[in-house]
């Protein structure tokens, strides 16, 4: 049989086939942060000796709340501090970090045909690379870095392939959240997507992340890319400059459960309008008119209302969906010279994109345009630190989840590419990027 | 083993992991503590759990437990004496979530599902798969039959900590 890339990935990674149609697959990386570490690593120590699998095989952040920020947050630090240290594993503290999803593979530490998991959702982000990436809960995690591998039901594969070229205003956020409306929220569930076609390949690999990053926001166990030259020249880049791997590619011919098409040349600036990622629609557009009551209410807004009419309070750049450095080149390229209009935060997805930012004079034209630029975390993205939410307040985010409280009890989030929310930012309500290149001309 | 009581219903899809419990809770290092703010990111989760005191079973729609990874949700529900969800479907994570907790997963079609909306009492046997609303005739379901033993008993870190031998000798022969 002709086989889809995760297949070949599959195949390579079963240990031995399950009672129910499970299978034990072996996971060559693991990786760790310290929200959903502690009880799974905790339980470890208690149980079964402390002994890990192959200490080797995890890496180890500090991403979510970093610093922390309270008694307790400081105490799951400490406890991923201890046990990395204790275990020798590889570990990245405050200072040396990133988000977990941005950190990995900047580094090196996933390369194609290989199998990751996390005890976190947006693992999927690593797919990019070529690699089988999972988010799974702390039991789950906690038990590949017990016995190296996962209790999984194979997934069926659904090809989505997209093709043409995307207009020069249309991000790789854009693509994805437009393949989440396509497919639907929980359209992917079962499902692994495999992402080809001419579009895919044109894409760099941030871009590429940012697309595998959402397929969980279709319900999918990830989303994944076949190596090529673009990834191997990303890799040879990263610190530790991987060698020894072989692209996997797809068979010519392979057999999907379910195929996608679509065309990049008809993707637009899209912005979210409900309460999850599929409910968006072109920023240039109106909240459609069949749109569900209940998300509306939610987000007090009317059907047909203009998008470009919704004021904002908040914005914010970062979450391991956009704020990489090509994500944060976008927003600059917006906000040079601008002056944002609402609290503005941005926030880099790790300390050494902090860095890069910093030597391309990034993080001055932020601050001149009156933006707040920290360090690296996960920040306000799940509400947890660095920029939450006041209930009934409006934020336009470049992250992942516009769930009803995601970024705070009560708060509104809208979903857009990283220069849709700097010129958001600008003119304090959703806006578009033309708008700021429009008003510039119009000033000179 | 049987799960059985009463019921909170939730007619609605994609309820999530954020409004199951809001991440600014995640901040333990162990399962505790998390019943107590269940439902907390649901704009009408308080009024909710008011309306069906000491219920034991959720049956609700679509997807439910999509987004975050948090095993936090299993926690939640557990630490609030919920035992089981019913629904058409769940999101994977929190699928295996719920198994590796003994939060039973029962998955029903949309139809059943609805009619046990109005259900006052439910009594669910795992051992058998089935169950039963308010003494009426019994409805059959399938759970993971691996994943079953991991509700019954046992539990999934003694189970891989038994498939670690197999697993070097995969990894030395690969």
């Amino acid at each position: 049989m002709k086989r889809s890339l995760f297949d070949k990935l599959w195949d390579a990674h079963v240990v031995e086939e399950l009672p129910g149609g499970n299978a034990l697959v072996f996971m060559d990386l693991v990786v760790a942060h310290e929200i959903t570490t502690p009880p799974g690593a905790i339980a470890i120590e208690k149980d079964f000796g402390d002994k890990l699998y192959e200490p080797e095989r995890i890496v180890a952040m500090i991403d979510h709340v970093a610093p922390a920020k309270d008694a307790a947050t400081a105490i799951q630090a400490q406890t991923v501090r201890v046990w990395a240290k204790r275990q020798g594993i590889r570990f990245h503290d405050i200072g040396n970090n990133g988000i977990c999803h941005v950190l990995v593979p900047e580094r090196g530490y996933v390369t194609p045909g290989m199998t990751v998991c996390c005890g976190d959702s947006h693992t999927c982000t690593l797919g990019a690379l070529g690699a089988f990436a999972l988010g799974i809960g702390t039991t789950a995690q906690a038990g590949a870095m017990l016995a190296g591998c996962l209790i999984l039901q194979r997934p069926k594969v659904m090809r989505i392939e997209i093709t043409g070229q995307l207009p020069p205003d249309a991000t790789a956020k854009d693509l994805t959240l437009s393949v989440i409306a396509t497919i639907g929220f929980r359209g992917g569930t079962g499902y692994v997507l495999e992402y080809t076609g001419s579009a895919v390949r044109a894409l760099d690999m941030e871009q590429r992340m940012t697309l595998c990053n959402m397929a969980i926001e279709a319900g999918a166990t990830t989303g994944i890319v076949a190596a090529d030259a673009t990834t191997a020249a990303y890799l040879a880049a990263t610190p530790a400059a991987p060698t020894g791997w072989s692209p996997m590619q797809a068979d010519d011919d392979a057999e999907y459960a379910a195929t996608v098409t679509i065309d990049a040349g008809g993707i637009r600036p899209v912005v979210s309008w409900g309460t999850n990622p599929g409910e968006n629609s072109p920023v240039d557009g109106v909240v459609p008119f069949d749109a569900p009551a209940e998300s509306l209410a939610y987000m007090d807004l009317q059907p047909g209302q203009a998008l470009r009419s919704i004021a904002i309070d908040q914005a914010f750049i970062g979450s391991c969906t956009n704020s990489r450095i090509g994500d944060l080149r976008a927003a600059a390229a917006v906000l040079r010279g601008q002056h944002v209009s609402v609290p503005t935060i941005i926030t880099p997805g790790s300390q050494l994109v902090r860095r890069q930012a910093e030597r391309e004079g990034l993080h001055d034209i932020f601050q001149d345009a009156g933006a707040l630029w920290t360090h690296s975390s996960c920040g306000p993205c799940l509400g947890m630190s660095m920029g939450v939410l006041a209930a009934g307040t409006r934020c336009v985010s470049s992250s992942n989840r516009n769930f009803p409280g995601r970024m705070g009890d009560g708060g509104r989030v809208h979903l857009a590419a990283p220069a849709v929310v700097a010129a958001s930012a600008i003119l304090g309500r959703i806006a578009s990027p033309t708008e700021i290149t429009a008003r510039e001309v119009v000033l000179a | 083993m049987i799960v059985e009581g009463t019921v909170l219903p939730i007619p609605r899809a994609n309820i999530d992991t954020d409004q199951i419990i809001p991440a600014h809770y995640l901040t333990r290092i162990d399962a505790d503590g998390m019943g107590e703010h269940l439902f907390e990111g649901m704009p009408d989760g308080a009024h909710l759990l008011a309306l069906h005191p000491g219920a034991a079973i959720i049956v609700a729609g679509e997807n439910f437990g999509c987004g975050s990874s948090r095993e936090h949700a299993a926690w939640a529900l557990l630490g609030r004496g919920f035992h089981a969800v019913i629904a058409p479907s769940f999101a994977r994570i929190f699928h295996e979530n719920a198994y590796n907790n003994g939060v039973v997963p029962v998955i029903l079609p949309q139809e059943t599902v609805d009619e046990l909306m109005g259900a006052r009492t439910i009594a669910i046997d795992v051992d058998n798969e089935t169950l039963r609303a308010d003494g009426g005739e019994p409805i059959r379901f399938s759970l993971d039959p691996l994943r079953k033993q991991f509700v019954l008993g046992g539990g999934v870190l003694k189970y891989l900590a038994a498939k670690i031998p197999a697993v070097r000798a995969w990894e030395a022969a690969r």
